[in-house]
């Protein structure tokens, strides 16, 4: 199982991993008595793209919320481009290059698509308090790129005509795609998917699956998801990591997770016979 | 078909005139002795309440928090206005804009001292903090009486305040506001009240824009307590209590939380209705109080929810309508 090599990349064959852009260190959080997660250790390379698995209540979004420091971890450490981020909180950790989409969509409800755009842009815009209150050319500047790089983001999803609608209007589906496009808006090194295929039909995760790999090849940057649909995870991740109370029970490339008999047992129970170990 | 609209100068010289216009033809009807005393004294009073509205507004609607001590920042701003008008240290023209600017700044800086600790805890925890600070300030404008002369007034403050001069903050209280919440400030501060863990998820500084709100809301409730002061010529702290917070608050719930053209109306039906109501005398305030009801319980989100009143927007709207008309059934106009 080798929990504690981490050395050992998801897809050891990538020299990426030379370099890591994130790399957790025996991380593992508690809440009371309640060990969440334990011991999880991953490393990232630049523009890989990871898949993280596991039955539901495996601790799999607690550390997405590890990750981002929503919640500060117990015990080890998180590094994002080498840079350890034990004192960062998630404002920081985004500026440090990690955004993320929410399982619960977290959308600006009663703002339109494209000010949710523009808030995910909030630390590229550059005017200070002054040159907006007095609307000098730096306030006019800084929009008008503002907002011509919130219709290319769009674009991904083909939502540029819709930029002017309230996002709580927005069907379920579209709502996701926009949470993935506010978190690009932010210039991310990774980018975290908390299950963006949740509520798609399968014409449109099969929309997702090759969004997400114009994404990971045009911006050149490491997604990690976190994913029900076997399809999607099979489909487009180069590495997948099998959550199972809280700990990194597998890791390795589709095809060996598939074969695992210790992630078959997480998911179908053990087989008839083979008694308690 | 091409959609008729305003190009942004355009709107600013637009608004800029219609602005300068308003302010204009109010100081020549204020000053020809046309109005009344107390019709005089209504509309100062409404333009206090525009501005307390409106900065209270920021917090509320926009920021989605719950001050109950709006009061309180007014206070300080009405004493600091008020002690600095009454040391006559520059020309009257040139103290009337430094006295307001002190004041703004003396109650923006208890906004920020208020709002470091406050800020952390939220909604009602946030309410009962703010409530204590308005009570604190009252009670200690009324104790330091080498200062402000406790109980007994501040009297003699030079009068100021006039129509320009109360008009022209109104103006650029919703001006400053407007202009802030329209950047990447503003959504930076709706983004928290949306939703504050996305928001920092965002990369947003949610504490500093929580301070900033803050603050920028108590600089205008302290501009509009010299205001006050330079109008009343005498400040008592009782002036400042809790009910006069309440009445803001009511402001701008009846108006609707996050629209400041609600808050603008609001504070002058609110303050034009008892005026108008005088003649009921001891039944106006049973109708009043059945007027808040009946408007809450039909319109929850306040009388104009969150719409804001663009004359730009109808303008288009009306110029693309007479445009669709004409352009007749071939295209059967959007």
């Amino acid at each position: 199982m080798g929990r504690r090599d981490t050395k050992t990349p998801f897809v050891p064959e990538r020299d990426a991993y030379k370099a890591p852009v994130m790399e957790c260190v025996n991380l593992g959080i508690d809440f009371g008595g309640l060990t969440a997660v334990n011991d999880f250790c991953i490393t990232i390379g630049p523009t890989e793209i990871c898949g993280l698995i596991g039955p539901n209540g495996a601790g799999k979004t607690t550390i997405f919320n590890l990750l981002t420091k929503v919640y500060q971890p117990t015990r080890g450490s998180v590094y994002l481009n080498g840079v350890d981020t034990k004192n960062l909180n998630s404002e920081k950790a985004n500026r440090a290059g990690l955004a993320r989409t929410f399982q619960n969509i977290r959308l600006f409800k009663n703002m339109t698509v494209m000010e949710n755009v523009l808030v995910g842009l909030h630390n590229k815009t550059e005017y200070g308090l002054g040159e907006a209150i007095l609307r000098m050319p730096a306030y006019w500047r800084a929009e008008k790129i503002a907002r011509a790089r919130t219709l290319e983001l769009l674009e991904i999803f083909d939502m540029q005509g819709i930029h002017g609608h309230k996002a709580g209007s927005l069907p379920y589906g579209s709502q996701r795609r926009l949470e993935i496009v506010r978190a690009l808006a932010t210039g991310p090194t990774v980018l975290l998917l908390d299950e963006p295929a949740a509520g798609m039909n399968p014409a449109e995760t099969e929309e997702l699956m090759e969004n997400i790999l114009k994404i990971n090849k045009v911006f050149k940057i490491a997604i990690v998801l976190i994913e029900h649909d076997m399809k999607l995870v099979m489909g487009i991740c180069e590495g997948i990591g099998v959550l199972n109370y809280g700990k990194l029970i597998a890791k390795g490339t589709p095809a060996e997770i598939q074969k695992n008999p210790l992630v078959i047992e997480a998911y179908l129970g053990k087989a008839e016979g083979e008694g308690d170990a | 078909m091409k959609e008729f609209t305003i190009s942004t100068p355009a709107r600013y010289v637009m608004n800029t005139v219609l602005v300068l216009m308003f302010l204009f033809i109010g100081n020549h009807i204020t000053q020809s002795g046309i109005l009344l005393r107390s019709q005089y004294a209504l509309l100062i009073q409404i333009g206090f309440f525009i501005i307390l509205a409106v900065s209270l507004n920021l917090v509320t609607g926009y920021l989605g928090q719950l001050p109950l001590g709006h009061a309180g920042f007014m206070a300080v701003g009405a004493y600091a206005g008020a002690l600095f008008w009454r040391a006559h240290l520059l020309p009257p023209t040139l103290s009337i804009i430094v006295g307001l600017i002190v004041a703004g700044v003396v109650a923006a800086i208890f906004g920020v001292l208020i709002g470091v600790p406050a800020l952390r805890l939220r909604g009602d925890y946030l309410a009962i903090i703010t409530l204590g600070f308005g009570e604190i300030i009252r009670v200690m404008l009324t104790n330091l009486d080498s200062i402000t002369y406790g109980a007994r007034g501040l009297l003699n403050i030079p009068r100021y305040s006039s129509f320009l001069i109360v008009y022209a903050c109104v103006v650029i209280t919703c001006t400053v506001i407007h202009m802030l919440m329209k950047s990447r400030h503003g959504r930076a501060i709706l983004s928290i009240r949306e939703n504050e863990i996305a928001a920092e998820s965002c990369g947003i500084k949610t504490t500093y824009y929580k301070v900033l709100a803050f603050a920028v809301s108590a600089f205008f409730a302290g501009v509009a307590g010299a205001l006050f002061a330079g109008n009343q010529g005498l400040l008592v702290p009782s002036d400042f209590d809790f009910m006069t917070s309440i009445n803001i608050l009511m402001i701008v719930v009846l108006g609707g939380l996050g629209s400041m053209f609600g808050s603008v109306v609001a504070a002058a039906v609110l303050t034009f209705l008892p005026f108008m109501l005088q003649p009921l005398a001891d039944y106006r305030m049973i109708i009043y109080s059945l007027m808040l009801i009946i408007v809450m319980i039909f319109k929850p989100s306040g009388l104009l929810g969150s719409y804001e009143f663009s004359l730009s927007r109808i303008i288009e709207k009306v110029v693309n309508k007479a445009l669709s008309l004409r352009g007749g059934a071939a295209k059967g106009g959007r």
